[in-house]
């Protein structure tokens, strides 16, 4: 198990290194969480919401929907791009060819894009309240672990779509497609009590609504839907459900693409 | 003097899909630990594919590839820890990155051992004569250079098993003796090394067997 951590801090290390070799990176994306910050501050202005109350609710409720939609950003919208890089760049066969192999070598990719949406998350967060006035509530460090198992319920959906990188060697549709059904069934941006009756469920047969709904209960004191503990009942659920199955997913469509010799095209 | 047998492929069988002809037509071959081997054959004929078999990366349709009774899909760890692959042309590095951490990430994943993966790794850089390069990003490299780097990594954890495809690819007359004699002192240790180019490299460099692949049959050329 040393071994494996230890190729997997490698990997880590790989991407932090091409991260942070483009110096202007870091920053570009920070202003770039400001402004989107700036954006929904003044509309929430606008708003006078009888679902949420005042403007300042509203604006705490889509502060917590931003963040999680960051950490989708820098995940699911990076990582399938990320391993098609590796199939064109070569890099991908250098996993096949060694001892830690492909599966772990794409479960280790996700690693340093998870940290890193921490870390957005996080300046999001101070940037939200020193610059625009968010009160963040005294349970918010209690977020951290809620994160972290909100991470592993959503790191399946990043398994899949790099599983039909790995099969047809595309996925940008894909990866735009469910982004943007996240945000509208995420209850990212608006309450999720606002989708019409048929496409209710939606918001329940996915992790980031209980996920969003915990987050902003723990950071930010909104009441959650139902409660607590049923939010975090899902998101484990989710978790050991799709977790494994993700996971077998990868590996059927790696060995797929092994069979039929496309594995070393792009 | 050839040792215990290494690297066995029995009967591999593959066709491409929508292709005319079988690119390896049942190729049986065995390669024995201390021995140097040659397979040429004109462009597309099939070289890379053999190569991407015997590695692990692509899987034949019929046939079977082993290592010492390792395959690369049972025991596939054993199997590719054994591996050292270089593949064909400049791809697989990570061109922002430095020298010594594109084999400090390599050494990583082979699973050399932490307090074995120092040592190796700059043995590999004075070996491919990299000392003076070590710290310089590979996108700042000459392609020579770079087909070092790439040398160094199919080497590095000391495979047993070395599978190099055009290996001379951009290398200036030193990068090639250094090749030679890094192949030389691999063999002498007891690993096999089987090279694929379409040139007569068996011309300037002394192999054990040589090989030439024609219609997806291996034919014994010495």
């Amino acid at each position: 198990m040393t071994a494996w951590w230890d190729a997997a801090w490698g990997v880590i290390r790989r991407d932090a290194i091409l991260f942070f070799s483009y110096r202007t990176q870091a920053i570009s994306q920070t202003f770039s969480l400001l402004f989107s910050l700036a954006l929904f501050y003044y509309i929430a202005r606008l708003l006078h919401a009888t679902t949420l109350g005042t403007s300042h609710d509203y604006f705490a409720f889509v502060v917590i929907g931003l963040v999680i939609m960051q950490s989708l950003i820098t995940t699911v919208g990076v990582i399938p791009g990320a391993v098609r890089q590796e199939l064109v760049a070569g890099t991908l066969e250098r996993f096949l060819v060694s001892r830690f192999g492909a599966l772990s070598g794409i479960v280790a990719m996700l690693l340093f894009p998870t940290l890193s949406a921490f870390a957005t998350g996080l300046i999001m967060l101070v940037l939200a309240t020193t610059i625009f006035g968010l009160h963040l509530a005294a349970t918010a460090p209690l977020a951290i672990p809620v994160a972290l198992l909100g991470s592993v319920a959503f790191a399946p959906v990043t398994l899949l779509l790099v599983a039909t990188v790995v099969v047809v060697k595309q996925a940008a549709v894909g990866t735009q497609f469910v982004m943007a059904g996240i945000s509208i069934i995420g209850g990212l941006y608006f309450p999720v009590s606002l989708l019409p009756d048929w496409l209710r469920w939606a918001a329940y047969a996915q992790p980031f609504t209980p996920a969003a709904d915990a987050m902003r209960h723990l950071l930010v004191g909104s009441k959650p839907q139902y409660s607590m503990l049923m939010d975090l009942l899902r998101l484990v659920g989710f978790a050991l459900v799709l977790f494994p199955l993700s996971l077998w997913t990868l590996r059927r469509a790696i060995a797929f693409a092994q069979r039929r010799g496309t594995i070393i095209e792009y | 003097m050839r040792g215990r047998p290494l690297l066995e492929l029995r009967d591999v069988h593959h066709r491409w899909r929508n292709a005319s002809s079988t690119v390896l037509d049942d190729v049986s071959l065995s390669l024995a630990s201390g021995e140097v081997v040659w397979i040429g054959g004109r462009n597309g004929v099939g070289k890379t594919t053999l190569l991407r078999v015997a590695g692990g990366i692509l899987v034949p349709q019929r046939g079977a590839v082993t290592i010492e009774g390792c395959t690369p899909r049972a025991r596939r760890g054993a199997y590719q820890r054994r591996i050292g692959y270089l593949s064909a042309g400049d791809r697989g590095l990570y061109a922002r990155m430095k020298v010594s951490q594109q084999l400090d990430y390599w050494a990583r994943l082979a699973y050399v051992p932490r307090r074995e993966r120092r040592g190796l790794v700059e043995a590999a850089i004075a070996d491919f004569g990299l000392g003076d390069y070590a710290q310089h990003r590979v996108d700042r490299l000459s392609q020579g250079w770079r087909q070092r780097v790439r040398l160094a990594m199919a080497f590095l954890h000391r495979p047993d098993v070395l599978l190099l495809d055009e290996p001379r690819n951009s290398l200036d007359d030193d990068g090639y003796a250094v090749l030679n004699a890094q192949v030389r002192s691999a063999a002498a240790r007891g690993a096999t090394v089987l090279w694929c180019s379409p040139r007569g490299e068996d011309r300037v460099i002394e192999f054990d067997r040589s090989f030439t692949l024609e219609a997806g049959r291996l034919v014994e050329t010495t």
